[in-house]
């Protein structure tokens, strides 16, 4: 699937190749649903787009969105996205979780996260212990 | 309350009155006492001196939701040092409604080839259970699923039934307890650690319960009870994981698939890459979509026993629509799954199901299987070949019975060097070099690898977050001793481990537990009691494990993981031994 079946933001010259996978009820932003469960989209998006950009070219609001991976980092948790405008990279893997997914601390404790979450875990850890809910600050 | 011993040795009962020691002890706090003061840590595990100990938790056979565990406890034949597992079961609530805090089988009879039954029903003239004992031989050597419709017309529909397969007769490390679910599939198994071979070395095929009649729990403040349990209640019923049609209700455990994939968390071929190409094929979200597909129309999970609000249990169906299985758990999927490069979900579904009918706990099976593949045996990816090996398993040939005895003795016998197992234990589907955190918790726990030892509950009332810094190693094993300690709690408390979800964030729902067990036992405690309760379990549980021989030193994660990086983050596990020895220094 190509970026020409999305609104094109006007940011640039394209010149990088995202892997896109959306899981569970999220698929329904791709504009095909290729597989069973999840849809997986190669984006081709100009250098410097932030996550909140390559959310708004999907068109899915960033409250549908709970945990989510760049390049198997954790990147964000329900109600916890401290990645909106980090900037993605040429073949950059981005995975987006709906909020039916989850992902108890107790196995995810010491996996590899992306800088803002890391950040947070120094600072406040009990934050990033919990499961917040869909709307909660 | 009573301790009910069924004595093989000449298939004789005694019903002792609980001892006042015993009076606050549940669930795993009880077997693990029980089996600490009762069996010497040398005895060899199928042999006299090991006792198998039941015991139902504080809440269960209340209206307490998703509350209905027993605990089965005893020496283990995988790892060689103690053992609890446990299950979700009607047979929970119905020992516990009969007043039998403990039902410990011990001896061992002459005769190796007669097997019995012992059935124990509420004998309402004489206000106490009483057991009968029954020639079971006829049903040995055969497949559980073809077994358990027998006895249920034999016993009527009421009864619940605790047996095993045939594992647990040909003496295998990896063989469960097996207990009923709601529809009377013998699929909910305490499988972890050999306990099937236990039960089956003293020539106990069943224990059959007819509570009919049975008094129910005895409750010191019901008001206090009630009041914690609609706490609890709200809680599960609001949370997104736990709540109808939320996360685990829809997805089931399977959910996590796709979750430790992305992570690179998820072991593949043997622990030799933390993704798995396939892995999305396999997941929780894939069951759901393939069920929809085949029954045309939206399947949400089901309660596996009475009392489960959460009902995370699925049943996987066929193309015609027939059942395939009930239920592909995260671990079952994975273990026979992305660790055998498999993306073939009918398959799993199939090994999934012959693991229940000859009673072989799936975790430990996938293991096997892994590093059998790695060693030769088969290819990765060959699932029909590995459906082949679990029928082997199952009947008994040569090759079979070799991976009967689990993942470590495999690697032995095929000159493997990546053998994923702690104490014996295969280990489950969380990767430690990419989640370093399950790795402690894995290296430290007495059970060998466990997923279920340390759960996350309260960590602002344990008091643990806001010391350490939670990225050191120091860190870590804090938070690890302290989780590890509320689990034993839960465990113990006759509730499912999955309440943790909800009441980890949801503090009402946390106190709505502790009110529940005040309730019933009239005691007055709080979160720190609580931790205190779990740590004095962990702390019996290690002194078996030493005076078993095992140490400190065998808390450790498999050399490889220390000197082979793991693909796609290439970690090594770098955690320090002092760090590991550091989670139960002070306890």
């Amino acid at each position: 699937m190509r970026l020409e079946s999305f609104p094109r933001l006007a940011v640039g010259v394209i010149n990088m190749k995202i892997d896109v996978w959306l899981y569970g009820v999220l698929s329904m932003y791709a504009s095909e649903k290729a597989e069973k469960g999840f849809a997986s989209v190669q984006l081709e998006l100009s250098e410097g787009t932030k996550v909140g950009e390559l959310l708004k070219t999907l068109n899915m609001p960033t409250e549908e969105r709970g945990i989510t991976f760049i390049n198997g980092k954790l990147s964000a948790l329900p109600g916890l996205q401290p990645d909106l405008n980090q900037e993605l990279k040429d073949e950059d893997r981005i995975s987006f979780f709906d909020h039916r997914s989850m992902w108890p601390f107790q196995y995810r404790h010491g996996a590899a996260m992306a800088s803002g979450l890391n950040q947070i875990l120094s600072t406040n850890p009990e934050t990033i212990m919990h499961h917040k809910q869909k709307g909660e600050d | 309350m009573w301790v009910l011993r069924i004595n093989m040795s000449d298939q004789s009962y005694k019903l002792e009155e609980l001892p006042e020691k015993y009076k606050l002890l549940y669930g795993r706090a009880l077997t693990s006492q029980m089996v600490y003061d009762e069996v010497p840590p040398l005895c060899h595990a199928l042999g006299l001196n090991n006792k198998l100990v039941f015991s139902a938790g504080v809440v269960t056979g209340t209206a307490a939701p998703t509350s209905a565990r027993v605990s089965v406890g005893g020496k283990s034949p995988l790892t060689g040092g103690i053992k609890e597992a446990n299950a979700g079961t009607a047979w929970g609530p119905d020992l516990a409604k009969m007043r039998v805090r403990a039902l410990v089988v011990e001896g061992l009879p002459e005769k190796k080839d007669v097997y019995w039954g012992a059935k124990v029903k509420w004998d309402d003239e004489a206000g106490k259970p009483d057991v009968e004992f029954f020639d079971a031989t006829e049903h040995i050597g055969k497949d559980v699923y073809e077994v358990y419709p027998q006895i249920f017309e034999k016993f009527g529909e009421k009864v619940s039934i605790a047996s095993m397969g045939t594992a647990g007769e040909l003496g295998y490390g990896n063989s469960g307890v097996v207990f009923n679910d709601m529809a009377r599939r013998p699929s909910r198994y305490a499988g972890r650690g050999g306990l099937g071979a236990v039960m089956a070395s003293k020539r106990l095929k069943f224990i059959i319960l007819d509570a009919k009649g049975a008094p129910g729990i005895d409750m010191v403040d019901k008001s206090l009870f009630d009041e914690g349990r609609k706490k609890l209640i709200d809680a599960i019923r609001s949370h997104p994981i736990s709540q109808p049609k939320g996360g685990l209700n829809s997805y089931g455990t399977a959910v996590l698939i796709n979750i430790l994939n992305e992570a690179g968390g998820l072991p593949t071929r043997n622990f030799s890459a933390g993704r798995f190409e396939g892995a999305a094929k396999t997941s929780g979200e894939a069951i759901f979509e393939t069920n929809k597909e085949r029954m045309g129309k939206e399947i949400y999970n089901h309660a596996c026993s009475p009392g489960c609000i959460i009902q995370c249990s699925n049943t996987y169906y066929n193309e015609d629509q027939t059942e395939a299985t009930s239920c592909i758990e995260y671990e079952s999927t994975w273990a026979l799954g992305a660790n055998l490069g498999v993306d073939n979900l009918d398959d799993i579904a199939t090994m999934v199901q012959l693991c229940n009918a000859y009673g072989l706990d799936t975790i430990e099976t996938g293991g096997t299987l892994g590093v059998a593949m790695e060693g030769g045996l088969l290819e990765f990816g060959d699932s029909k070949g590995a459906i082949q090996m679990i029928h082997e398993m199952g009947k008994g040939t040569a090759v079979g019975r070799t991976l009967g005895g689990g993942t470590e003795v495999t690697g032995k016998i095929y000159g493997v060097k990546r053998v994923p197992a702690v104490k014996g234990q295969g280990m489950p589907a969380y990767e430690p070099r990419a989640v370093k955190g399950i790795g402690i918790t894995y290296a430290t726990t007495t059970m060998g690898a466990d997923h279920t030892a340390g759960y996350t509950i309260a960590p602002e009332i344990l008091g643990v977050s806001g010391k350490l810094d939670p990225l050191s190693p120091e860190g870590k094993a804090a938070l690890s001793r302290a989780f590890q300690a509320t689990t034993a709690f839960i465990d113990s408390c006759g509730h499912c481990l999955f309440i943790a979800f909800p009441i980890l964030d949801i503090a009402t729902g946390f106190e709505g537990m502790i009110q529940e067990c005040n309730g019933v036992l009239g005691t007055n405690w709080n979160a720190d009691d609580i931790v205190a309760y779990g740590a004095e379990t962990l702390k019996v549980e290690r002194k078996f494990n030493e005076a078993a021989g095992i140490g400190k030193e065998a808390d450790r994660i498999p050399e490889f993981m220390k000197i082979e990086p793991l693909p796609p983050h290439n970690q090594i596990f770098d955690i320090p031994d002092e760090a590991l020895d550091s989670v139960f220094e002070d306890l």
